[in-house]
């Protein structure tokens, strides 16, 4: 009974220190989160179950007392790692000496065709390429590629077409939620430099805004296995990217102008904090994102039918493309109006 | 070109620049010198529109700074390191300020040519991000690129710190160079008095944000202001 006991804890210690392994170390986190997911997966669909070995594991370990060593050692084996880990980081100079890596130029001069958003868009595909955070956050927003086998699996959820297209719309969204809503931040260490230089702001914002636009198509494309759920399902997921293209990013670019929290593009968010450039502000924008694709789907599906619902869900997306250009002075305006307060946020950092 | 009226920042109370009138001739090299908050680079601001201001305006060749964009295209600067874009190449750097003033890449190195003496062989074809870069060649690509692109006004704060003297003594030539043949108004601020009264046919020094003695530079003009930063000391 003690070695039971003394095995229960040595195994929640363990735990305890491969959490501090995952919060300092973003491989950990990703080699944990991508098992998690691999498991639950097997398990849902019973292909196989691993919580019967686990299970039989621990009654093993009940059984045979002297087992209680190996949990002792995972333990053991788990600090001296750790302790190791402090250790190299706990010297100044390592943290402080940096990492110089030789630069691979990449020619990008095929981009010239976009005319004159060109150089931004050119200058974006470096950023998100060799910068630490930006990549991060590509990586998260291919995560969102699988959002739709949470709810297209789940039988509750065909009862909730509201609920189904929101999913959808995430599918398409990734690359828009996460990076856009960071726009213009991601620019903030050299923001100085792109307000004294000769650029229009609508060619800067445009950029942005094809750079979604590429997201959205890319994971439109990526999403076309989800034709094995139905056509209903796809025909969202496609009406969703319209949305996200036509509408979505405007308000994400709009949101943009509201959000001055600067950005360190070459330090990675850790896998607990990642609250930077996040704020009270940003929720209140985020939220017509989350509710307009809902409610746009829903009304129509309720008064008319399914297939009206999502010709007006593509429809919005359709509008805003049309409109484009008068948006984009909108949008404009408030940058413009908020210029002198961001450049002050912005510096306040650097 | 450079013609500023009853400008005045302050910030909630305290006023840190108060300039009621300043004229700057095109063509001219302008030193503004003065200890640390006289209201160098706040100047600088206002000028590039970073900031807003209290009152007053500036004019820049006409135009109204804080109220068109029309003067970017013929005005260039460099303030501080976050003119620099840090995860570009020097080269990669210098060809997107070229695209964003309209020259093209073999405008771009046919410019960069006349600096090799200057860079000393540390900034180009090194592979290395900006940001790796030592501050005092991050300087001089910040600099290098201000001049991309036939710029009118050039607006550097600071441009000798951090430099080395053989880099102080080149950047000089280059300063005189632009304002006497290509007829480039210079602006430069510097703690260095015997760097700006080498290089600046005026000098106007500024202390807690006012102007408080504006000389054409002569024989006489470092002493004149050894004397008065040294009676500064000893107030």
């Amino acid at each position: 009974m003690i070695c039971w006991f003394l095995s229960v804890i040595a195994i929640t210690f363990s735990i305890n220190f491969i959490n501090f392994l995952v919060n300092k170390n973003n491989t950990v986190f990703y080699a944990v989160l991508v098992l998690l997911f691999v498991f639950i997966g097997m398990e849902i669909y019973d292909i196989y179950k691993i919580s019967e070995p686990i299970g039989a594991a621990f009654y093993y370990l009940y059984n045979h007392p002297y087992l209680v060593l190996l949990p002792l050692l995972l333990l053991a084996t788990l600090y001296s790692i750790l302790f190791k880990y402090i250790k190299n980081g706990f010297y100044l100079d390592d943290a402080v000496s940096k990492k110089i890596k030789e630069v691979n130029a990449t020619d990008l001069s095929w981009m010239n065709r976009f005319g004159s958003v060109a150089p931004f868009i050119k200058n974006d595909v470096k950023l998100i390429w060799r910068n630490a955070r930006p990549k991060q956050v590509m990586f998260m927003s291919f995560i969102f590629l699988f959002y739709g086998l949470m709810f297209y699996t789940q039988d509750v959820y065909k009862q909730m077409p509201a609920l189904l297209a929101f999913a959808s719309m995430f599918i398409t969204g990734g690359f828009l939620m996460t990076f856009g809503q960071l726009v213009p931040s991601w620019d903030s260490e050299y923001y100085k430099m792109l307000m004294s230089q000769n650029i229009p702001y609508k060619t800067y914002l445009e950029s942005k805004w094809y750079l979604m636009v590429f997201a959205v198509g890319l994971s439109f494309i990526l999403s076309t296995p989800y034709i094995y759920f139905g056509w209903d399902i796809f025909g969202m997921i496609a009406a969703g990217a319209l949305f996200n293209i036509g509408l979505n990013s405007f308000l994400t670019l709009f949101g943009g102008a509201l959000n001055r929290v600067p950005i360190e593009l070459n330090v990675k968010a850790k896998a607990f904090s990642n609250t930077n450039g996040f704020n009270p502000t940003q929720l209140l924008i985020g939220l017509p994102k989350f509710l307009l694709p809902m409610g746009l789907f829903y009304i129509p599906y309720k008064l008319i039918n399914f297939n009206a619902g999502l010709i007006v869900l593509a429809l919005s997306g359709v509008l805003g493309i049309v409109f484009r250009n008068y948006i984009f002075k909108k949008i404009e305006e408030v940058y413009q109006k908020g210029k002198y307060k961001t450049i002050a946020a912005y510096s306040e950092k650097n | 070109m450079i013609t500023t009226s009853n400008l005045s920042k302050k910030y909630n109370d305290t006023t840190v620049l108060n300039i009621e009138n300043l004229e700057i001739p095109k063509g001219q090299s302008f030193g503004l010198v003065g200890n640390n908050g006289a209201g160098k680079t706040t100047y600088f601001s206002l000028l590039l529109d970073l900031i807003q201001p209290t009152t007053g305006h500036i004019e820049n060749n006409g135009v109204l700074v804080h109220e068109s964009e029309d003067w970017k295209p013929f005005t260039s600067s460099f303030i501080d390191e976050s003119f620099l874009i840090g995860y570009l190449t020097a080269e990669e750097y210098f060809y997107f300020i070229g695209e964003l003033r309209g020259q093209n890449k073999s405008d771009v190195d046919g410019l960069l040519s006349q600096f090799a003496d200057f860079f000393h062989d540390e900034i180009l074809n090194k592979k290395k991000y900006l940001r790796d870069l030592s501050k005092g060649n991050q300087k001089k690509a910040g600099i290098v690129a201000a001049l991309i692109g036939n710029p009118e006004v050039i607006i550097l704060d600071e441009p000798f710190a951090n430099l080395d003297p053989t880099t102080q003594i080149r950047l000089k030539q280059i300063i005189k160079d632009l304002a006497e043949t290509k007829g480039v108004t210079v602006l430069i601020s510097s703690h260095d008095l015997l760097h700006v009264t080498d290089v600046c046919e005026r000098i106007v020094v500024l202390e807690k944000g006012e102007v408080v003695k504006d000389l054409a530079t002569s024989t006489a003009t470092l002493k004149e202001l050894e004397a008065h930063f040294s009676g500064m000391a000893e107030v």
